[in-house]
């Protein structure tokens, strides 16, 4: 069955009848107009449509902090190496979100290969949720090309008012299918409306900023020298908040930590980033990359140069969350917009 | 292992951050296997006048009285952590020093002023070396930890040199800013672990600012979310007014 129909009255069977088995995690409200994926024990709490979440499901693949190994110092240098994980299913993650997976799945298999990381994918099911319309001002997933399903799910659900459309991708999709026993077979009708809704999405979705996607890597290419990083640095406030909420940012540091009895220890890593002041300071007290406008100069290269050389992929997926919250306004349009005009 | 010899001492503060050993529970335990405690004025009555190894300072230097006793106190032991806002950056102390001290003086002791000296507000490290930093108002009591253990190991303990968002953002906070209140985390070191905003309250900035943080920057984020520059002023002299100090200190 590559298809399924879930009727919406049926969602709160699907959520609890997955919750009795495995950890399930999904889109919840925060309030202020702010969400975050949180455990649920049924749909209730589940919000269908919100804007991209404080932090991307990122969080469930590299935990902010995550132990690596354990030691012991009065045998010697014993220790023994850890992966904290557990079986869960992500429900919800728009088709930006998966693209950040895909960006961190790419990565974290390079050699040397991040076994914590490869490790804990394979025990989360990934269910993605459709994008009918925009979230906000800030999203640029047409620009990168990301607002259509793109693979990276094991479900991913449309939703077509009283029901939804759902794309069985992998085996493990099949099994929580087969399992919840709530999903009945799409017809050729349901599959017409899947289409038009599809059709009137490439009416709404536009590219956000006047430029084509191919055209993003050359425009970074001979913006080295650019008069915008001048700009940039004037306004940043060097707080990080752009990476830390970036669903392809995959920086870490890596800390020895005793315990109160100064024998047993753990080492542990731990979300870091390029904006922070000592990120690129070596011994002797100098840094790599002193100005705030370089650093974020830094972080733009990541997304939409170096990783083209790399992967031949961009890393930025147009979930606009940089943009959402920067303390400072800095808004990642405006700045392939000022590249644009100065170049032009 | 002989047991370091560590002693408590404070100068002008309000004693809460020694307090907080007091109030370590359980975990106090673990660290009295590791040290022996020889004056604590806060807790027990015995004194100690020898040297000791691992001298914690509270409290910030205000009188020529205080510089001649942090001086001997330096003197007597291995390793000095100054310990609390006050000790380290001056904290709420600091607020003295946007005024005239004979009229400070005049405002708390009245007509007989002048037989109760004062000098400006100064961090420890102004006056003796510090080896060990532990921000805060009060300290965080897992850094306290952190520090304690680095200092027992002979280990540096680096205070982080980003801002509170950093860590604020890893716990998922929703943002001060969203829920309209002004908050001083953008410009405020980390290593609370976002304490205060993940119990609801707002950044009041007590662990002092950045190394290096975006003066002009800063106006784009009031600008944005519509507050006035003396609203931010005042929340920033609330602990950060020695930094002044400290600035005119590096031009000289």
């Amino acid at each position: 069955m590559q298809y399924a129909l879930l009727k919406k009255d049926h969602l709160n069977d699907f959520i609890s009848k997955l919750a009795q088995e495995q950890k399930v995690v999904a889109p919840v409200s925060r309030g202020f107009g702010q969400f975050s994926f949180e455990e649920v024990a049924d749909a209730s709490r589940i919000i269908l449509k919100h804007i991209p979440t404080i932090l991307p499901p990122k969080k469930y693949f590299m935990p902010q902090e995550e132990t690596l190994l354990e030691y012991n110092l009065s045998e010697g240098q014993s220790m023994e190496a850890v992966v904290e994980c557990q079986k869960m299913v992500l429900f919800g993650v728009h088709t930006c979100d998966l693209a950040g997976i895909q960006c961190l799945n790419i990565a974290f298999s390079e050699r040397p290969k991040d076994f914590n990381y490869l490790i804990r994918k394979n025990k989360i099911a990934i269910v993605g949720l459709e994008c009918n319309d925009y979230c906000d001002e800030y999203a640029s997933c047409s620009l990168m090309d990301n607002h259509f399903p793109n693979g990276g799910y094991d479900l991913f659900f449309t939703d077509l008012g009283d029901f939804f459309i759902v794309h069985v991708n992998t085996q493990l999709g099949d099994e929580l299918i087969e399992k919840t026993k709530v999903f009945e077979r799409a017809d050729k009708s349901h599959m017409d409306t899947l289409a038009k809704m599809r059709e009137k999405k490439r009416g709404i979705f536009k590219n956000e900023v006047d430029i084509d996607h191919q055209e993003l890597e050359p425009l970074f290419k001979k913006s080295q020298n650019s008069k915008v990083w001048d700009e940039l640095n004037k306004r940043c406030v060097a707080c990080a908040n752009c990476t830390n909420v970036c669903p392809s940012c995959y920086c870490f540091d890596v800390t020895d930590e005793l315990q109160l009895d100064l024998k047993h220890g753990k080492r542990y890593r731990r979300w870091d980033s390029c904006q922070n002041e000592g990120f690129a300071k070596v011994s002797g007290g100098e840094s790599f990359r002193e100005k705030r406008g370089e650093r974020q100069k830094h972080r733009y290269y990541r997304k939409f140069l170096y990783p083209m050389a790399k992967f031949a992929r961009f890393f930025c997926t147009g979930c606009g969350r940089c943009s959402r919250t920067c303390m400072a306004k800095i808004n990642l349009k405006e700045t392939i917009r000022s590249l644009i005009t100065e170049k032009a | 292992m002989k047991k370091p010899k560590v002693a408590f001492f404070d100068f002008a503060c309000c004693e809460g951050c020694q307090l907080q050993i007091a109030n370590m529970g359980e975990l106090l335990l673990d660290v009295l296997h590791l040290i022996e405690v020889v004056e604590f004025r806060e807790v027990m009555s015995e004194k100690w006048d020898k040297d000791f190894d691992i001298a914690i300072v509270e409290g910030s230097i205000t009188t020529e009285h205080a510089v001649e006793r942090i001086k001997k106190l330096r003197e007597r032991c291995k390793v000095l952590i100054a310990y609390g806002a006050c000790a380290t950056i001056g904290g709420i102390n600091g607020m003295k020093n946007n005024f005239d001290l004979d009229k400070i003086r005049q405002t708390v002791y009245g007509k007989d002023y002048k037989y109760f000296a004062t000098i400006k507000t100064q961090p420890l490290d102004a006056i003796v070396k510090v080896d060990y930093y532990i921000n805060g108002c009060p300290v965080y009591i897992p850094e306290v930890v952190k520090v304690l253990k680095a200092a027992l190991a002979g280990l540096p303990y680096a205070v982080p040199d980003y801002s509170v968002c950093v860590e604020c953002k890893l716990a998922e906070n929703v943002c001060m800013y969203e829920k309209g209140v002004t908050c001083m985390g953008p410009i405020t070191r980390a290593g609370c672990n976002s304490w205060c905003i993940n119990n609801g309250n707002l950044c009041y900035g007590c662990r002092g600012m950045v190394s290096n943080p975006n003066q002009n920057g800063a106006k784009d984020v009031m600008e944005k979310y519509h507050i006035s520059v003396d609203a931010i002023k005042n929340k920033m002299d609330m602990y950060n007014t020695c930094r002044e100090l400290k600035d005119e200190q590096k031009k000289r």
